[in-house]
This record gives C-alpha cells, structure tokens and sequence, in this order.
C-alpha cells in the first residue's frame, strides 16, 4: 500500500459534507439560488420538460473499471459496505492502450451485476502505481437490493453502525420534503467516497419513463411548454 | 477502515448509472445522443440547481428508455477533466441490430474504435461481439453485444 495521501480537488471536504444536508431545506436552496432569482436567469430543473419516448441503442451499463492504488484495500471495502463479491483477480497484464504500462484486475460481482465493477491497479514503465485522479467520473451508482425507498434508509443505517461515513444522503432527487433535496430523478440516494476517493452512490426507486407517460401521455415537453 | 457487516446485509444488486465528466456538454452531449440514440431526460445547473450551484457543476441527464437516468455528463466549471481514475466503462446494445448501428455510425461519425472487449482478462460470451469507441473527452466506451436474449 502506497502512503501517498493525495485528496482529489472535487472531494467535499467534512465539514461542507455536515452542512450538505441543508439541501434538503427548501429556504436554503432559495438562498443559494438567490442570485439567479434576483438576476432572473433562474429557471427551473428540466426534468418535467423533456420526454422520453424511445428507446435507445444501449440495454443497460455493463461493467465499469476504475483506478485504485490498492486492490486488497478497494475490495475489502466493497465487500463490506456494498456486498460486493470477488469473482477473480488476474495476473498482470499489458495496459490496453498505454505502450509499456501494466495493469492488474479484481472483477468484482453483484448478484444481479456479474463481474460490473473491475478494481484496476496501474503502473508505468518503471513500476510506479497511478494515483487515481478522481477526475474521470463525478460518480458511479449501485441500484440496492429491494429497490424502495426504505431500502436506501436501511443501508445507510447499516453502514453506519458498521462505521462507514457518508458523504451525502440520505435524499430523494425532487423538491419533495421531507428528503427532497431540489435534484432531479426522483432516485433515493446516498453517498460514500470508497478508499481512493471515488465518489459511490447507492439508490433505489429511480423515476421511470411509464411515470413520464403516466403524467403526460405521449406529449413532447417542448409541446407542454 | 476495519469495518464489518452482517452476512445478511442489504447490498448492491446492480450497477445503475453512471456520472462521468466531460470538457464541453455541448460536444459530448451530440456525441452520445447521435451513437447511441440516449434520451436527454433532465438538465441540472448552477442557475437552477442550489447543489450545481454549490459545487460548480453542470449536470445532463440521458436516460436509456426506462429509467430517469442512466448516463450523466457533468461539467465542473472550476477543475479541469482528466482520464486519471477510469480507464473504461461498458455499455449493453439492446440486440444485434443496435450493435451493428452503433458500429455504423461510429464509423460515419469517424469515432476512434479498437476491436474486442477493453481489457484482455475480461469474459467473453461465446458468440458476444465487442469494440469500444473513444469519445471526444477520450473516454472509453466499450460497446458489448447483448447474447442473453
């Protein structure tokens, strides 16, 4: 394990993380929102005027593979706060698109997601592990077990009580109280950043697109406006 | 950390979405919607969104057809993109079909594409066909071809 402590830029430091939950505070937004109010360059968050109305190309994310600069660490945490399980954990090979660079995998598996997450340990030509930047993806989230609202309530308990801290959450995105936090997805939501700083959400009772057709029918939002 | 849960814990199921940054929306945003046909379902930004504004962000949301969101594309108007802590992520063509379109318009489009899954160890399905595309932040996108069907 390296003993670089490197803290990515867009990590939310503590002490704004205890104050991240006044978002779920109507006169707060209204206060962080003043100046666009004032200015009128406010407007609201668009999800009620986009439709989705086909489907696309893609079914679904398949796999997703990060940096981190201990593979035993890395899954030892995904085991324990999301339940994660190891599949496999390969022997080095060539890095698929850096000449000379080396990289080491652990697939890691869900129960319904086999081997989704690759935990991938970096080296240069002269055996130097990568540091992850923390500046590829703002996020990744993991659908819970259930996939209701009381699941994500549940999980966030218990990672507490097993001693894991979350960054943000819980919240519902939409400006609904009492966990509304003004996003939009309506996804019930919380937040841990995993040993190298990567952001994890984990969420359930996403909107879908039956709840846009339930609401509207097939009308175009660009036709409601 | 040394911490420990139950065996009976609630845990992971899938994984759902996924959030990356990008330099320019605008670009990005025609890159994804014209691959991969992704519906833009929500737009989050700092003149409307108390958290974007908070943390210097713009947010797009694209939805695969069923859920709100499945891939977003955040501009942080502060710090500076890199590729320095993801070397990949997969997406699933519906079928076939799709996969043979996306292959045809990353071609048309003259996309940077290589052959084959993104990383040598990772499983094939017997059959399953895969070749990933770099998008204009060079990301890379691996494109696998659905066989479970």
């Amino acid at each position: 394990m390296t003993a670089v402590a490197f803290v990515p830029p867009n990590v939310l430091p503590p002490p704004l993380q205890r104050f991240a939950g006044l978002l779920k505070r109507k006169w707060f937004r209204e206060l962080v929102l003043a100046p666009p109010t004032i200015s009128r360059r406010r407007f609201s968050n668009k999800t009620e005027d986009y439709g989705v109305f086909q489907p696309s190309l893609v079914q679904s994310i398949g796999q997703l593979s990060i940096y981190v600069r201990d593979i035993a660490r890395s899954r030892a945490w995904y085991e324990a706060l999301a339940g994660l399980t190891h599949s496999r954990t390969c022997e080095e090979e060539p890095h698929p698109f850096k000449p000379g660079w080396r990289i080491r995998c652990c697939y890691m598996s869900a129960p319904e997601h086999e081997e989704c997450l690759v935990l991938v340990e970096e080296r240069d030509p002269d055996g130097k592990l990568t540091i992850p930047s923390g500046m590829s993806f703002f996020h990744m989230a993991f659908e819970l077990r259930g996939n209701r609202l009381e699941d994500v309530m549940a999980f966030a308990d218990q990672a507490k009580r097993a001693g894991f801290s979350r960054n943000y959450g819980p919240v519902r995105h939409n400006g609904e109280p009492p966990l509304g936090d003004g996003e939009t997805g309506g996804n019930v939501a919380c937040y841990f950043y995993d040993p190298d700083y990567n952001n994890v959400e984990f969420c359930c009772a996403m909107d879908t697109i039956e709840n846009y057709r339930g609401r509207y029918g097939a009308t175009k939002g660009s036709a409601r406006a | 950390m040394t911490a420990h849960v139950a065996p009976q814990q609630i845990a992971a199921a899938k994984l759902q979405h996924h959030v990356i940054y990008v330099d320019d929306l605008a670009q990005s945003k025609d890159f994804y919607m014209k691959l991969f046909d992704l519906q833009f379902s929500a737009l989050n930004h700092p003149d409307s969104s108390a958290a974007m504004r908070l943390s210097h962000q713009e947010m797009h949301f694209f939805s695969f057809g069923f859920y709100h969101h499945d891939i977003c594309l955040v501009k942080h108007h502060k710090l500076k993109m890199d590729n320095g802590s993801m070397l990949h992520f997969s997406l699933v063509a519906r079928d076939a079909a799709a996969f043979d379109g996306i292959r045809r318009r990353a071609n048309e489009m003259g996309v940077p594409t290589r052959e084959g899954r993104m990383i040598a160890s990772a499983k094939t399905a017997s059959g399953q066909r895969a070749f990933c595309v770099q998008d204009p932040n060079r990301h890379w996108v691996e494109i696998i071809e659905e066989t479970q069907r």
